[in-house]
């Protein structure tokens, strides 16, 4: 068949169909007056013969009608019908019409707010050239139990040249710099990769160039490339930047590039993005010697070879690591069994946030079905009252099928405009949606509404509206005749079958409304839990600080080398924090509890390996501890417990032998029997370094997240064990804003160049942690609140609709002798009932899926008996009294008003 | 002589024929198809029309505006060259139904 011929045709038709109309008026006409003209000639009168041709050529309309059909736009005459009294129903029932709209607004809205957080954060491919070849190399000891252990740069040559599945591999090291050279001092994120890192992302510079081969230096390349928004605010985007000196951490370094506005560094940095990015050999100074077990590398990204699946390499890499623990049995102590793991890029960047992202996409689906289930309940009681004009159009002529559309038509215009009404709120919203949603997630910035996400809102409309359509439709499809006819006459409208069908509507949206709360339950339970929880110490009137000394690669340029120096600056800053009015104690620690959240960074915390006096580094045991420096006064000023033995004072410096204090968790992982007191523990595996004394037990501090419980600590001595990293902590009963300046005043008085940051008070800092979780919580227990809402306002309208209906009956059984307890209990029950079928089917459907957001619990199981009791009997008592009040209407039908009005 | 029936999904083929002699309009079509089966034909002339636009809509004839006799605007309809080869492929088809069913009416009981 001539296809594109019929199209053509088709399309003539629906762009041109007022003209064409009129050109098959023009058509019939014309014939219809020939014919009368050859009437005539044959003798008829003018008036016979105009009769005698419209009988020969029969129904107009009818033939009119066949002609439309034969080009297949019949249909789309019919749609217009359709949609014009679709209209004018909306318009006449207002009321209906702006529930409708406004449920389907926040439902769609809803859902496509989310979808595009989802869509850029998980779906998207990375903004990389290829990113699908990308991955990130995990070095890991499953012998042992660690993950992600660092690697040496022998390490990583052999993964360049000897394993022949990577076209490139960087290491990658991420950390806080301080940029100074430029407008001001700054604190700024930075990133030191090799020297393809940029060819393996596939960057083209803005101005200048990246770094390449030319630049090779074993230490760090004096060169740096800068961001977009650093060239914009330190030197407002000057085209002449290339050439000049920012110094970082106090190395000169010449910018040589711009990158371009939107490119970002594929990893976690402490805080906002990385603008500075550096590059180095790793192989000379300030790197050791490269020795096989000098592992001194953090973190490593690669690309695949093309054609290369992830299966086949991560094959040939298991191989590989194997041949070399074979090879250097010295340097991968058997136990150990070290093996290469990748893993692509995209998933180790979002991997933490997908349950969430996936658990709040569920909740909006979830609310946008009670949405629909609610309007098609409406739409329902609106097509039982429109039983006899469907039985007498049926009686008419008009097909089923016929007027199963026009239902579909009026409700898919309701979803639609309903739809747009969403996008419109979602697009306007979106900037003040994105502020609420935590800073952890990544590719943020990347939000946006594109195509993707709209076709997506337009699915969710379409689905909407068929769900909500589809009964009424098929409803209006079953009309029988003469019952429907005859029942109108009666003007009752609750027939057995439609009655049916409602019941599982309200049964349905009852259920999707307790696995909402459900949901809601065990996240806001866990998020409760959480801000009960003792983290070990007491926060409040505790303001902290940071700021970071710096790590040039140039030890000449360094003002803190040494112990000694160090030591002294942390004691004139605690002098001077101390002497600020209002301050009672000064601190210093090189973490703040739950701010580290990124291992990979320099100067990030990172679970070390610990060697322990008597126990052999070969015994199998996971020997592993986070280290953390402070100083003397820290636990005081956190009013942490100290169990046993003592603090550290001012004498355990420098000279001194170095000491240690354990928590709670170390000593029952390590000492589970005997004393922890006065035995010996040393960090790394270099057999030379002096061991360090436990001198003390404190209990546990939430250092690494209040979620996260049982990883060892051991404490040392800033003045013994100096840490560039140094964040004060200041008990104090003013608040964090008035302190501020001060604090910056002293810290600078002390190091003009000393950016300082993240001035904030030890709650806020906790609250914070809290972000992601709070914003899940609040907004699922926010989509439960209206979905309650909504599902009471569903059983609301059933009831009073049968009341409304059966008040000819209530007022017959009153007159019959009934009670008004009896009329009182008829409806409550009715009510009851449906509400207790749905929490079943809810409760039931909750319990087999609730272990799929077990990683986004703490302290509350996927199963908590609580969250399974008082959801479903929070939820019978709304309906309940839902169910009451049209009930308690139904006792005050006047018996004799019912019955005379019949 | 009384008038025959239209063969059901003969009224194509014949509209075809009509319109291979020359571009026609509807009423002309009509009069044509009357004219060569010398009036022994009976189409009920509405149903002309919807076939006419089935016919087009499948791009087997094509229509233009024009002038009629009478110096009216009206609608002609001529051929294509897809048409032409339908009609070539409808007759060939006829005729061959026509030549079997007739030597299955023309069998006697001698032959079975």
């Amino acid at each position: 068949m001539n296809l594109p011929a019929r199209f053509r045709s088709w399309l003539k038709w629906i762009v041109n169909g007022q003209r064409l109309e009129s050109e098959m008026e023009t058509e019939v006409r014309f014939h219809l007056e020939s014919y009368a003209a050859d009437l005539v000639r044959q003798g008829l009168s003018q008036q016979e013969a105009v009769r005698q041709a419209r009988i020969e050529f029969g129904g107009i309309e009818s033939h009119k009608d066949a002609m439309r059909a034969s080009v297949g736009v019949r249909w789309w005459g019919e749609l217009g019908l359709d949609l014009s009294h679709g209209l004018r129903l909306l318009r006449k029932n207002r009321g209906f019409t702006a529930v409708a709209v406004l449920t389907l607004a926040l439902g769609v809205g809803a859902n496509t707010a989310i979808f595009s957080i989802v869509n850029a954060v998980l779906l998207r491919s990375l903004p990389y050239h290829d990113p699908d070849r990308l991955v990130r190399i995990y070095f890991n000891e499953p012998g042992v139990g660690l993950r992600d252990v660092p690697f040496s740069k022998p390490e990583l040559d052999d993964l360049q040249t000897r394993a022949g599945v990577f076209e490139d591999v960087t290491p990658i090291f991420e950390g806080s710099e301080n940029l100074t050279g430029a407008k001001q001092p700054e604190r700024v994120e930075g990133v030191n990769g090799s020297f393809s890192y940029f060819s393996m992302l596939g960057v083209t510079p803005q101005i200048g160039r990246l770094f390449g081969p030319q630049d090779f230096a074993p230490g760090f390349a004096p060169e740096a490339v800068i961001s977009d928004g650093l060239w914009r605010r330190a030197y407002g985007a000057d085209p002449n930047v290339l050439g000049r000196t920012l110094r970082i951490d106090n190395d000169p370094l010449t910018v040589i590039g711009v990158l371009p506005r939107g490119f970002r560094h594929p990893g976690p940095t402490t805080s906002g993005d990385a603008e500075v990015f550096g590059a180095g050999g790793f192989s000379g100074d300030p790197f050791p010697p490269p020795m096989r077990g000098t592992r001194i590398l953090v973190s490593g990204i690669g690309r695949l070879k093309p054609g290369l699946t992830l299966a086949q390499a991560q094959a040939r890499l298991t191989a590989m690591a194997a041949q070399l623990r074979h090879d250097f049995p010295t340097d991968y102590p058997h136990q150990a069994q070290w093996a290469i793991e990748i893993q692509p890029l995209q998933g180790t960047l979002v991997g933490k946030v997908r349950p969430m992202l996936l658990v709040l996409l569920g909740a909006v689906i979830l609310i946008v079905f009670i949405v629909s289930l609610n309007i098609a309940n409406l739409l329902l009681a609106r097509a039982s009252g429109r039983q006899q004009e469907m039985a007498v159009r049926l009686a008419l002529g008009a097909s089923r099928s016929r007027m199963v559309r026009q239902m579909l038509t009026e409700s898919m215009l309701l979803s639609l405009i309903g739809g747009a009404a969403g996008i419109a709120t979602a697009v306007a919203t979106l900037g003040f949606i994105l502020r609420f949603v935590p800073s952890n997630v990544p590719r943020l910035n990347e939000v946006r509404i594109d195509w993707v996400v709209l076709a997506f809102a337009l699915l969710i409309s379409i689905l909407t509206g068929l769900l909500f359509g589809l009964a009424p439709a098929l409803h209006s499809a079953k009309v029988a005749l003469s019952s429907a006819i005859r029942e109108g006459g009666r003007g009752s409208g609750y027939s057995t079958k439609t009655g049916r069908l409602r019941d599982v509507l309200i049964v349905s949206e009852l259920a999707f409304a307790v696995i909402l709360m459900v949901g809601a339950g065990l996240l806001l339970r866990t998020l409760r839990d959480l801000l009960q929880e003792n983290p070990g110490f007491n926060p409040t009137q505790v303001v902290t600080a940071n700021t970071w000394l710096g790590n040039p690669n140039d030890p000449k340029t360094d003002p803190y080398l040494g112990i000694p120096g160090k030591a002294a600056f942390d004691r004139e800053l605690q002098r001077r924090m101390k002497a600020i009015p209002g301050v009672e104690l000064a601190a210093i620690t090189s973490s703040i509890p739950t701010t580290n959240s990124n291992s990979n960074a320099v100067g990030g915390l990172r679970i070390e390996r610990l060697a322990i006096e008597d126990r052999p580094v070969e015994s199998s045991q996971d020997l592993r501890a986070e280290r953390i420096r402070i100083s003397p006064d820290y636990f005081k000023v956190l009013q942490t417990t100290l169990l046993r033995g003592r603090s550290f004072t001012e004498g355990d410096e420098d000279g001194k032998p170095p000491v240690a204090i354990i928590d709670e968790s170390t000593a029952n992982k390590y000492w589970p029997t005997g004393d922890p007191l006065g035995r010996q523990v040393r960090f790394g595996n270099d057999p030379t370094k002096p061991w360090t004394t436990v001198v003390g037990v404190i209990k546990d501090i939430k250092n690494d997240g209040l979620d996260i419980d049982g990883v060892p600590h051991i404490y040392v001595s800033v003045y013994q064990d100096p840490s560039k990293q140094v964040s004060v902590v200041l008990r104090t009963s003013l608040p964090a804003t008035l302190l501020e300046p001060q604090i910056r005043h002293e810290i600078q008085s002390v190091d003009p160049g000393l950016p300082v940051f993240n001035v904030s008070s030890m709650n806020d800092i906790l609250d914070r942690s809290l972000a992601s979780r709070r914003f899940s919580a609040d907004l699922v227990g926010g989509f439960a609140g209206l979905a309650v809402l909504l599902a009471s306002i569903g059983i609301y309208g059933l009831l009073a609709y049968m009341v409304g209906q059966r008040s000819r009956e209530i007022g017959l059984r009153m007159a019959l002798g009934a009670r008004r307890d009896d009329i009182l209990r008829i409806f409550l029950r009715k009510g009851v009932a449906l509400a207790g079928v749905g929490i079943v089917a809810g409760v039931v459907v909750s319990a087999s899926t609730a272990s799929m957001m077990a990683s986004l619990l703490y302290g509350v199981r996927p199963h908590d008996p609580a969250v399974f009791l008082i959801v479903p009997l929070l939820l019978l008592a709304v309906a309940a009294v839902a169910s009451y009040l049209p009930a308690r209407r139904a006792t005050k039908v006047d018996p004799m008003f019912a019955l005379r009005e019949a | 002589m009384e008038q025959i029936d239209l063969l059901q999904g003969t009224l194509d083929m014949l509209i075809l024929k009509a319109v291979s002699l020359g571009p026609l309009h509807g009423y002309g079509v009509l009069l044509r198809i009357q004219q060569i089966s010398g009036e022994q034909l009976e189409i009920q002339q509405g149903s002309l029309y919807p076939a006419l636009y089935r016919l087009e809509h499948r791009g087997w004839i094509t229509s233009e505006w024009g002038e009629s006799d009478n110096n009216r605007k009206a609608k002609f309809y001529s051929l294509t060259a897809s048409g032409r080869r339908q009609l070539h492929a409808e007759t060939e088809k006829w005729n061959r139904m026509a030549s079997l069913i007739a030597s299955i009416l023309r069998t006697t009981p001698e032959q079975v």
